[in-house]
């Protein structure tokens, strides 16, 4: 088979495989919103679909801290016509941490199973530790089981992992090519030291 | 979430760029043949008052290390506000700073000052004095490994698949509302740029890697200074190549260029290592015609060529993903494939698309200009030939699109740098959104005008370069010229009139 059409298979799959609602889906990117016209504190806002259904995924406050009571509002409503659903959502909370993806985290506790309340999911969280922890939603509607990740960041990042990460790597990268180069001076004057005795 | 969005040009506008550009297109056409001549210039250190300060800053180094310190401080100040900052985009100083000023800036200084920027740059800065142990002094050859780079990287798609990824990131994750991932990405680049000061020689990331440094090279070959020889002759008779080889105090040209045979921006830093190492002191900054580069000194190479043409549809993708329409076109799309999650497979097939699409409308012109000329040999010097065409097109969009962004957004910077962390501070309401669209430093009349007069302008030398290339070239009779003339000054007119769509249509807030 030529190549293209290796190729044209594999990205085929790849947009399929991004399909149906049973797909595990990490919602779309974070933005923060105020409105100076009402009491709401801001909010973190995520919008996204995932099969027949548009979420929108907000987070009170929109910095939430370890020890403080925070609450999640989650809409969801059908793409097509837009009507609400109006089943139970289950909330279930995990580490999203590196040692989570390797499978090495603590595992998933359910946070609470919501009906409706005027078309809004609500669900309260109360963390004891900083971190990021990944929200999931699980429902089912048209007979498939619909399940959606969304990110909740406790307190402040921490940002010596990353900054330690890439200063590693640069001093690690600096003494190797520093110890290399000086291997090389000393093999040079070892051959002219050679050549001239 | 309901996105503020400035308002375009108006339809009165469009339609008078538009008269002018089909006008323009009748003249290149309707010209007689012109032949190769000398472009005149004017040199910096010769004027009156400028002339002594110019001459001080290329001879010595401190003002340049006094910029660079800046700089360096700016760049750590993004790092510390992005990691340690608040999390909400427009009030931490890391992502107005880089995405808001800087990134739409660059591209203005390129249209004052070439590629100035790249002689500040401080990726380049902190990976010198962490790789090469020196401040400003020459280096120690010992230091790093000065490996040559592998002959089959010494061009620049390295530096175009950068960029692409850099816009993927930029626009698809959305790097530029995030202000930890934006110290991130400085981070990474700043992690690459020492790896390559450390272990190749010379500025090999500047030269082939660095996508934002080449953008700025090749924009600066429309800029309207330039580093060049006081007298050709004396770098004739030159037999010690300071200006390449360095000096006991001064680095070599990062880039290996000759100042003798200099005849483009596109790999000179800025650096000024060949006027300060001149020991006759030949090398000054002189001011030229805009366009008399990319018309004739320019030579061709086919990466080059490519580079231009991906610079040409990154920008038009920059302009098509700010457009309030975008997003429910994106998502009808991924609804349409069954993309979910952040519909990154929609996003970069559209990518994907764009790209394809632009070098797709370039080759088909150049094949069909080819066949109404009568070329039936050398396609690929026809195809690099007509590339710099490309050139003033992306660079009048880049500034017409990045003007909007800046005059716009740039209010509000006072209050940011009072607090670059942005400690205790509320997102954006629209009140504030409002407040700070409604202070422009110019009118909007005015801003229009820019814009509108940049995309003629950016039209009128890529048409001008179209036929003065082929002039240059030496088609056998005025006909076949005219055949050869027709498909490419098309396609820079299709290019220009989606500029002017885009223009015209409203445009969404970067934050």
């Amino acid at each position: 088979m030529p190549r293209t059409a290796i190729l044209l298979i594999a990205v085929v799959a790849l947009v399929s495989g991004a399909s149906g609602a049973r797909a595990h889906h990490v919602l779309g990117r974070p933005a923060y919103a105020l409105n100076e016209d009402s009491n709401t504190p801001p909010a973190m806002q995520v919008e996204t679909w995932v099969g027949n259904y548009d979420f929108n995924y907000m987070v009170f406050p929109a910095f939430p801290r370890p020890g403080e009571p925070g609450r999640i509002n989650l809409y969801v409503r059908r793409i097509d016509g837009g009507a609400a659903f109006d089943g139970k959502v289950t909330f279930t909370v995990q580490d999203d941490s590196w040692l989570n993806w390797l499978g090495l985290g603590a595992k998933e506790e359910t946070l609470g199973v919501q009906a409706p309340d005027d078309v809004v999911f609500r669900q309260g969280f109360v963390f004891k530790n900083a971190g990021d922890y990944l929200i999931t939603a699980r429902f089912e509607a048209d007979g498939e089981p619909y399940i959606i990740d969304f990110p909740l960041r406790i307190g402040a990042r921490s940002p010596l992992g990353p900054l330690g990460a890439v200063l590693g790597l640069l001093g690690l990268t600096l003494i190797g090519v520093n110890l290399l180069q000086r291997r090389r001076a000393m093999s040079g004057q070892i051959r002219s030291s050679h050549e001239k005795s | 979430m309901v996105a503020m969005s400035h308002p375009g040009l108006p339809a009165l506008w469009g339609l008078a760029s538009l008269m002018l550009m089909l006008f323009i297109a009748l003249r290149a056409v309707a010209l007689p043949r012109a032949t190769v001549h000398s472009t005149p210039h004017l040199a910096l250190a010769g004027l009156p008052l400028v002339g002594p300060m110019m001459r001080h800053i290329t001879r010595h180094p401190g003002f340049l290390f006094v910029l660079k310190l800046v700089f360096v401080a700016l760049f750590v100040l993004i790092i510390a506000a992005g990691l340690y900052g608040t999390p909400l985009p427009a009030r931490n100083v890391a992502t107005v700073l880089t995405w808001n000023l800087w990134w739409a800036g660059l591209v203005v200084s390129v249209f004052f000052v070439g590629s100035a920027w790249c002689a500040v740059c401080p990726w380049n800065t902190l990976a010198g004095w962490l790789a090469r142990h020196r401040l400003w002094r020459r280096a120690d050859t010992h230091a790093g490994l000065n490996l040559r780079l592998p002959a089959g990287w010494r061009n620049v798609m390295p530096a175009l698949a950068l960029f692409i990824i850099l816009t993927w990131l930029e626009l698809g994750i959305g790097v530029t509302l995030d202000p930890f991932a934006t110290a991130l990405l400085a981070l990474l680049m700043l992690f690459l740029a020492t790896v390559f000061a450390a272990v190749f020689e010379g500025g090999a990331f500047c030269q082939y890697f660095c996508p934002v440094g080449r953008s700025i090279g090749f924009y600066a070959q429309l800029a309207p200074v330039e580093l060049r020889p006081v007298e050709p002759d004396i770098c004739a008779r030159c037999t010690t190549l300071e200006c390449f080889a360095g000096s006991a105090e001064v680095d070599p040209c990062p880039t290996h260029l000759v100042m003798g045979r200099l005849k483009q921006n596109t790999y000179c830093l800025s650096c000024g290592n060949c006027a300060r190492s001149c020991p006759h002191e030949n090398v000054a900054w002189r001011l030229r015609s805009p366009a008399s580069e990319a018309m004739q000194d320019s030579r061709p190479h086919w990466d080059e060529a490519w580079f231009m043409i991906g610079l040409l549809a990154l920008t038009g993708f920059h302009g098509l993903t700010m457009l309030p329409a975008w997003d429910t076109t994106i998502k009808a799309i991924a609804r349409a494939i069954g993309d979910g999650r952040q519909m990154l497979v929609t996003f970069s097939l559209a990518l994907g698309a764009t790209l394809l699409l632009a070098m797709a409308l370039y080759t088909a012109s150049i094949r069909l200009s080819a066949r109404l000329g009568g070329i039936r040999t050398a396609m690929g010097a026809h195809f690099n030939r007509f590339a710099f065409v490309a050139l003033p097109l992306a660079f009048a969009y880049h500034l017409a699109h990045n003007l909007g962004h800046l005059l716009r957004e740039g209010a509000g910077l006072g209050k940011l740098l009072a607090n670059p962390f942005g400690i205790g501070t509320l997102p954006l309401g629209m009140a504030e959104k409002q407040a700070r669209m409604m202070h422009m430093v110019i009118s909007q009349n005015a801003l229009f005008t820019l814009q509108a007069g940049l995309l003629i302008a950016g039209f009128l030398i890529a048409a001008l370069i179209a036929r003065r290339r082929l002039d240059l070239a030496a088609s056998p009779n005025i006909v076949q010229l005219r055949g050869q003339l027709l498909p490419v000054l098309l396609f820079a007119l299709a290019v220009s009139l989606f500029h002017l769509w885009l223009l015209m249509q409203p445009m969404s807030m970067r934050m």
